[in-house]
């Protein structure tokens, strides 16, 4: 197995990691590799369960041996079909557990498991089979199935499509698809004849091999195949645990996209380490009731999610009867005490806490019960920018959340800020064992074992996202406080140079836009330009909100949004924005993006941010108007 | 365009705590028919019956004419020149043709207004002059669609708000009562609000229509405009976009617009 030399360990939780983190050989519970980490897991928890996906309205449960038995099925026929070690298998398909046991599988053997977003186009999909050179592919159901069709010519290196879902196929006859219950039969004809051929093959795997690509959805050019490995993965694994505790009787839920690097060391990676419960969500639509029903310990989300629990409250609270809202009102008051005190790091004094605990009984405990939250040890955020208001609204209702910041080429994680160890408006302290530097353009580099192989068959690429000395560039521009913590101000790429020659950062003030409840992502407009000016995606829910209230009459989106007394409270926001930043730095004019853009969509990412090149170029109308 | 005869303003209506419209505006001009197109349980029935007055809305206003009428008694509501013709008919079955046209003239006290309508109706629909005697119920499912109609323009309306007129027909009939709707609104130029499942049928007949959903109206435009829209095509028309396989069941999301 992994033999390794002796290294001084550490017992967090139950699990055994290195004493000093970031070291080599990196190892948790002594195993060096996913696929070792996944094996020697399955064999002591068996029984217990791992997973748990709703079926036909039921939470049904799976267990580590069920775990274990589909990845090696998956792994041992996909290497009969002729997947070599090294190889990428895309998959493409919602969260669901065989997410899970296909990344497993395919590591097992040797192969490169690679996420493709159920929400890109056939040629999207077409691209990425392509450039990751892909022996198979994963499809979740026949509307996936149909974007391989639409362009099976253009794939011929395809050794197969393996479907999860056979409804409405059952008459398909294709030679290059086939049921994953044909593969788990391969599979296990594979098993009877060779037993242990599958566990000689987790035990070839080492440290610096390659163990999934991700894509990077690449606001310029086309996406790019991020190369994570094995050692990659534990080093986030072990700042993770060190940093987000996480312990075995823990359940989560899952939710975000897997193909992204935060939910899948959150939901994947983290749970071998922690040996915790990953609670699969239905569908992204169903997100908030499956919420209510896990419960889960811990909550990992992105702000778009934060933000809409949040609105869904105050909605609440505004149709409430006046004592309920009153009752809401105290309450909020004694929770912002008590928050103040303990996002400081401060002791809560006793009048303040028994003031809080009167009012969590009576109504804060009943509102987190309502929302799922009961249990919740801790909220993270991270992948886009939090407002600090929204932090400190939750740590109010007394759920604790806390921000991140990660990116794909730093395995997810490179800053954290903890329950303990929190400050508001950064991005936390680099994680343990993770070098952290500003550099003299204010880009934020970092160097350490969380640290990308570099871009897929892209060397160019790789060799312009390292330094001469060897520190990744994460593009971000910020700076760092002499505690540590780091806060950023903007996108490096996307500084804007007005005509007038003012360098401004627009992320800084795009985010500033964003923390309004009217104003779901904005993208401001400058460069080369005269003045700043911004398009403006609203908040459908809230905008609606506050139109039926005010009697503004509307029929649809477009027309939402063309309202005079829509785009007048949007310029209020805007003014109000506009106040905290220096005069070149002021938005002097806006327009709305009046089309409800969904996932879909190429301006959006898949966690629902504007891409701003594609922004710009689908609404140049909307630009020049304001010039 | 003229002046709205019939304007909307984010009305809100509950059947108890379920809000079944949501702050739905919509306009309607005189002498236009407008198409209300929607899924079971959108709130079109909802919104017809928030119109005629047998639903008060919680929040928002209707304005007929330039005056509010939300909240307003049904019969005053037919008194001001909007009828309502239910879905499902609703003729009262054991009173003959002639004495169902009568109640629909309830409202009024012009005997020769009143005899001037009777012709109309029976200029328009024949057969029911053929069957004045004979009881209501036993007349078919058509004739008692028919009915329901002519029981309305008994009221002298300025618009008739049409609930699902095409409901249990066969495609015949659907096709000579849409005629004669047409004919009406040309003829006598009358405005009609019209909820339909029929989407074709409706939107071959509306100038301008409306798509609800869950109780919003998610996209409005003329009836052209909404019969090229590809969402309508696919969800409301019945057209198959081309897939990769014939038997596709699968379909993309709806994004109305």
């Amino acid at each position: 197995m992994n033999m390794q030399t002796p290294v001084d360990t550490t017992v967090i939780n139950g699990v055994t990691y290195n004493a000093e983190a970031g070291q080599r050989p990196l190892q948790v519970d002594g195993c060096t590799t996913i696929a070792g980490l996944f094996k020697k897991r399955c064999a002591e928890l068996g029984d217990r369960t791992v997973h748990r996906e709703k079926d036909l309205g039921i939470w049904n449960a799976y267990t580590w041996n069920d775990y274990w038995d589909h990845a090696k099925w998956i792994g041992l026929g996909l290497r009969k079909l002729g997947l070599k070690r090294g190889e990428v298998v895309s998959i493409l398909s919602e969260d669901r557990k065989e997410w899970a046991y296909f990344d497993m599988g395919i590591q097992s053997v040797g192969g490169i498991a690679s996420g493709v977003y159920t929400t890109d186009s056939g040629s999207q999909l077409n691209y990425i089979v392509n450039d990751s050179d892909s022996r198979f592919l994963v499809v979740e159901n026949e509307e996936q199935l149909d974007k391989f069709l639409t362009h099976e010519d253009d794939m011929p290196g395809l050794i197969k499509v393996i479907i999860l879902e056979d409804e409405g196929l059952h008459d398909l006859n294709h030679p290059r698809c086939i049921l994953i219950s044909e593969l788990y039969e391969i599979g296990k004809a594979v098993d009877a004849a060779e037993p242990d051929l599958f566990e000689s093959e987790i035990d070839k795997a080492k440290a610096q091999d390659t163990a999934l690509l991700i894509y990077t959805s690449g606001t310029t050019g086309m996406p790019k195949g991020a190369m994570l490995g094995n050692e990659n993965i534990m080093a986030a694994v072990e700042a993770g645990a060190r940093r987000l505790q996480c312990l075995e009787t823990d359940n989560q839920l899952c939710f975000l996209p897997l193909c992204h690097i935060l939910e899948r060391d959150v939901s994947i990676y983290f749970p071998l380490a922690a040996k915790c419960v990953v609670n699969f969500a239905e569908s992204p639509e169903t997100v908030f009731n499956n919420l209510q029903e896990v419960s889960p310990d811990t909550f990992t989300a992105v702000p778009r999610v934060w933000e809409k629990i949040y609105s869904q409250v105050l909605i609440m609270v505004q149709e409430a009867t006046p004592m309920g809202r009153a009752a809401y009102g105290l309450a909020m008051k004694a929770g912002q005490k008590r928050a103040g005190y303990m996002m400081e790091g401060k002791p809560v004094p006793s009048s303040v806490a028994a003031n809080f605990w009167f009012w969590d009984r009576l109504v804060l405990r009943n509102l987190r019960r309502m929302l799922g939250f009961d249990k919740m040890r801790r909220g993270g955020t991270g992948a886009a920018p939090i407002s600090p208001e929204l932090l400190k609204w939750y740590w109010s209702i007394g759920v604790p959340l806390v921000e991140g910041y990660g990116m794909t080429e730093t395995a997810g994680l490179a800053t954290m800020n903890t329950r303990h160890d929190n400050t508001v408006g950064t991005i936390g302290k680099a994680i343990p064992g993770y070098d952290l530097r500003i550099a003299e353009d204010g880009e934020i580099q970092t160097k350490g074992l969380n640290n990308f192989q570099g871009y897929w068959r892209n060397n160019e690429k790789t060799a312009e996202t390292f330094t001469s000395d060897g520190w990744l560039r994460t593009g971000d521009a910020g700076r760092l406080d002499e505690d540590g913590f780091v806060t950023i101000t903007g996108r490096l790429k996307d500084i804007i140079i007005t005509a007038g020659g003012k360098n401004i950062t627009p992320a800084e003030i795009e985010s500033r836009l964003k923390f309004s409840h009217y104003i779901s992502d904005a993208v401001i407009i400058g460069d080369r330009r005269k003045f700043l000016t911004a398009l403006i995606m609203i908040d459908q829910e809230n905008v609606e909100k506050y139109a039926q209230d005010l009697k503004v009459p509307f029929s649809n989106f477009a027309s939402l949004c063309a309202a005079k007394e829509v785009k007048d409270l949007i310029g209020a926001e805007m003014n109000a924005v506009n106040k905290e930043f220096a005069r070149v730095e002021q938005i002097k004019d806006f327009r709305l993006i009046d089309v409800l853009l969904t996932a879909e969509d190429e301006e959006l990412t898949a966690t629902m941010k504007l891409k701003r090149s594609f922004v710009e170029k689908a609404h140049s109308h909307l630009i020049e108007e304001m010039y | 365009m003229s002046e709205p005869i019939l304007k909307i303003r984010n009305i809100e209506s509950f059947y108890g705590p379920i809000m079944a419209i949501r702050g739905v505006s919509l306009d309607v001009h005189p002498g236009r028919i407008v198409s209300i197109l929607g899924a079971n349980g959108a709130g079109k029935t909802t919104l017809m019956k928030t119109i005629s007055g047998v639903m008060d809305p919680e929040k928002g206003q209707i304005l007929f004419e330039g005056l509010e009428i939300q909240g307003r008694d049904p019969h005053k509501v037919v008194h001001d020149g909007i009828v309502h013709v239910p879905e499902g008919r609703e003729v009262f079955p054991v009173m003959t043709v002639e004495e169902n046209l009568q109640l629909g003239a309830y409202t009024r006290n012009d005997s020769r207004g009143i005899e001037r309508d009777r012709e109309l109706v029976f200029d328009y629909f024949p057969i029911l002059k053929e069957r004045r005697t004979q009881e209501a119920g036993t007349l078919s499912g058509g004739q008692q669609q028919m009915l329901a109609i002519g029981r309305g323009l008994m009221a002298n309306p300025k618009v008739m708000l049409l609930d699902e007129p095409s409901l249990g027909l066969s495609p015949l009939l659907v096709k000579e009562i849409f005629t004669i709707l047409k004919r009406l609104n040309e003829e006598q130029n009358m405005t009609m609000i019209l909820v339909e499942q029929n989407a074709r049928a409706a939107l071959e007949l509306a100038h301008d229509g409306y798509v609800m959903e869950v109780g919003r109206i998610v996209m409005d435009g003329t009836a052209e405009e909404l019969m090229k829209s590809e969402d309508i095509q696919n969800f409301y028309l019945g057209v198959q976009e081309d897939g990769a396989r014939e038997e596709r069941r699968w379909k993309r999301k709806k994004t109305w617009r």
